[in-house]
Order: C-alpha cells, then structure tokens, then sequence
C-alpha cells in the first residue's frame, strides 16, 4: 500500500464575479433547511448583521461570507459527531451571503450550543469565512455571543487569541430586528493590530 | 455517508502551494489582505465537521452551461470538461458540491460588477453547480472562456479561465480556485496564477487536453481532478 499523498490544489480568489445567479432568497438563512421550509423550532433565532472592511475602513462589495456552525444543542449532522442522530434535522448549519456596497452583510440563524471537544470545552461560536476579489485565501473567523462570559473564558481556540484582542470576536448585542435579538459583527480585513479581526488557519 | 468516508485527519498546507501574498501588481491584494498572521488552531468539530446535506440548500444539477435552454447555444468553442474531487489520499469525495462560473468567448462575466466593454451572449450565463457522483466525478459542458484585461493602473490579460468552488464534508477542506488551459501564452503572464509559489503545483492548476479520439469531434475535452485538504487517518483497504 502506498503512503504517497497528493497534494491539495492551491486556493485562488473568489474574485469579483461570483454569480449573483447561485445565490437564491434564504441562503443566509440558517433557520430553514430550505427558502420554504418551516424554521427549525429549537434555540433562539437571532440576525447577525455586519460590515466587511479593508484598509482605511474602506467597506468591501461583493464579498461572499459562509457562516457554520452547531445546532442549539451543540450538536453537527455530520459522521464525526457522536451525537449526530440526536441533530437538529430541521438546521444544516450553513449560510452564504454577500456584502452590499456599503459591506454589508445579514445571516438570520439560531444561537448555538457549546459542546465538548479533545481540545477542551467549546463555548457557542460561528465559523464565518470570508471570500472575495484581493483575498487570495479565504479569511476564517470565529464569533463568539457576551451571553456565556464564563464558556468564552474558557473556550481552548479563544484562548489562542491574545488576550487585548479577544474583545474583537463577540458579537455586539444591538436592540431587536424584525422581533429578534440583533447582534453586530464587522469583520476588518486588513488595519492595524488594534482594530483588525483575528483570523485563524488550521 | 459514514465516519469512515469523511476526513479526519488535517495536515498543515504543504510549502509553496497555498499562494504568496500580496501579489505585486494586483492592488486590492494590498488591502484586503490581513496584516496579521493567522493563529492556527487545531481542528475541533467545528472545523471538521460541514454541511453534508447541503445539496437541499443548493440546488445541483446544472450542468449544461452551453445551451441555454434547447437549441439556444452559447457562442465559443464547446468544451467537455469533467474529473474527479479527491481527498489527500486519493480517495474520491462523493456527494461533494462543484460550482463553476466562468467568462463568456469574448471574456465577459454575466454579473453586474463586469461592466467592461465586451458583448454578453444573450445565450450564456455561465455558472453551474452539481454534486459529485460516487466516485468523486463532476462534469459540465460550457464554452471555452475568453481572456479579459484586468482594470488596474498596470494592467495585464487574465488567461482563460473557469472558476471552482467545492464545499464538501468539511469545513477545512473547503476549496476555491481557478483552473486554466495548457499552451495559453497568457499563464505565464497572469500575476494569480504566478502567485503560488511551487511550480508542480501551478501546473496541478492546468487542465489536460484530452485527444478527439477519446472525445470525439463535437466538442474539446478537458480533465482536471481537484484535490480538498484533508484525509482519513485509518488508510484504505486494498
């Protein structure tokens, strides 16, 4: 048997013309399987909304944003989760959008659970990754809810963060949008190391 | 899909294949990318789970960027081009999404952001997405792309080009990138293909023309396997 592995094909930019024409009305909508269906009735529904800025604070057009995360319970629909049969099956997890010409993006979805992992205890985060012209990487963040100070504190990928720049990954609590919790997140790109959001690699 | 199918091991991207940035010559590279190196953090669930059931979210199976609806043909040079999504250790992803969009003939986008001075084709829209089969194969029939001139102070030509965007059953094995055309004098110019720095690993980039013979004589035909980071850690049985 060989152990020779192949290589991954290298990333490239999304560039500027990801087809409008993939996107379709529920996309960045977390709380429904599809456009159509009802919205899973488990965990509290919130809107996420946000800017994606670059250098200068200049807002990005047309970045594409995928967002994934755990259901209310902490729970993936997916073979490397044990508890996968007890998952959500009205929640996938997944999202897409795209900023706006002001940078703006909105995902509708649910808070998610916490749950235990061989790297410690994981609080309630989303994955975003962000996507676009001059990004020849996808850029991967982490967002995490002020709600559960004490799991926050002790979240193992979190504690990579140096300290001064954890403030950067919660979400902001905003007042109500069409009846929900609304929190904000802008993701700067590229600034200096006071204001630009941490990015990770794995 | 079981345990045993889904990556679960991840090693760190091999040296020269992930693109050197930012790019001289490409400005936006200059802005939009971070200051600040990536923490890497190991993968937890979050990381190594993703969307398996995606395919309900997005709808697949248009394959057919050529002809419009029946008898509505895209103008350019048709094109067969198929292969296979593959994991580090060879073995093929099924059920993985593969969009493509891509140029017109004469290099326009269908997209409001291209408003440069080319025809669109009233018959091309050109984006298609479908779902791996079994054996990890994707496959669509388009037009061979037109190259187009970047709209920067330095200008340069884009060489043909189709652009892939492959979510499978991980969220580390996510994969954009473009795939280009053997023989074109316009790779060796272009400053985003030249921006990964390992040779082999550009040329991976590089579809292989497949001879009439094999094809046929109605269309040209191309393969080009993609590989998604990402394996599993218990081997394969012979």
């Amino acid at each position: 048997m060989s152990n020779s592995l192949l290589a991954p094909t290298s990333q490239h930019t999304i560039g500027p013309f990801f087809p409008r024409t993939f996107f379709q009305p529920g996309d960045n909508d977390l709380t429904r399987v599809t456009h159509g269906a009802a919205p899973t009735q488990r965990g509290e529904a919130i809107l996420l909304r946000g800017r994606v800025l670059r250098a200068e604070a200049v807002p990005c057009l047309n970045q594409i944003l995928e967002a994934w995360q755990a259901d209310s319970a902490g729970r993936f629909n997916h073979p490397l989760d044990p508890e996968a049969h007890l998952a959500d099956p009205d929640f996938l997890g997944w999202g897409r959008a795209w900023t706006d010409a002001e940078g703006c993006y909105e995902f509708r979805t649910i808070i998610p659970g916490g749950y235990p992992d061989a790297a410690g205890q994981r609080a309630p985060h989303i994955n975003l990754s962000v996507m676009g012209a001059g990004l020849m990487r996808r850029a991967q963040t982490s967002m995490f809810f002020p709600d559960f100070p004490a799991e926050n504190a002790a979240d193992p990928i979190l504690a990579l963060v140096p300290a001064a720049q954890r403030g950067k990954l919660l979400a902001v609590p905003d007042g109500r949008a069409e009846g929900l919790r609304l929190f904000r997140f802008d993701i700067r790109l590229q600034g200096d190391v006071a204001v630009e959001t941490p990015f990770f690699e794995d | 899909m079981t345990a045993s199918e889904v990556p679960d091991r991840f090693e760190p991207w091999p040296p020269g294949v992930e693109p050197a940035v930012p790019i001289p010559g490409y400005p936006n590279t200059f802005t939009f990318t971070p200051s600040q190196p990536a923490i890497r953090r190991p993968a937890t669930r979050t990381e190594a789970t993703g969307p398996v059931d995606l395919h309900r979210k997005l709808p697949c199976g248009d394959a057919n960027l050529a002809e419009l609806s029946p008898g509505k043909f895209a103008i350019g040079q048709l094109m067969h081009i198929a292969g296979r999504i593959l994991d580090e250790a060879g073995r093929p992803v099924r059920g993985a999404i593969v969009e493509l969009w891509q140029a017109n003939a004469a290099g326009r986008y269908f997209h409001p952001i291209d408003q440069r001075a080319a025809p669109l084709d009233p018959n091309f829209i050109g984006n298609g997405r479908i779902r791996t089969d079994a054996e990890g194969r994707y496959a669509f029939m388009t037009i061979k792309p037109g190259a187009y001139p970047v709209p920067v102070k330095e200008t340069w030509w884009r060489p043909p080009h189709l652009h892939f965007s492959v979510i499978g059953p991980s969220s580390l094995s996510r994969l954009v990138t473009q795939m280009y055309f053997a023989g074109d004098p316009l790779n060796a110019l272009d400053r985003i293909l030249n921006s990964i720095p390992d040779l082999a690993a550009r040329q991976r980039l590089i579809a292989r023309d497949l001879p009439p013979a094999e094809v046929g004589d109605e269309w040209l035909g191309f393969t080009h396997d993609i590989v998604l980071r990402g394996r599993h850690a218990t081997p394969m049985t012979p």
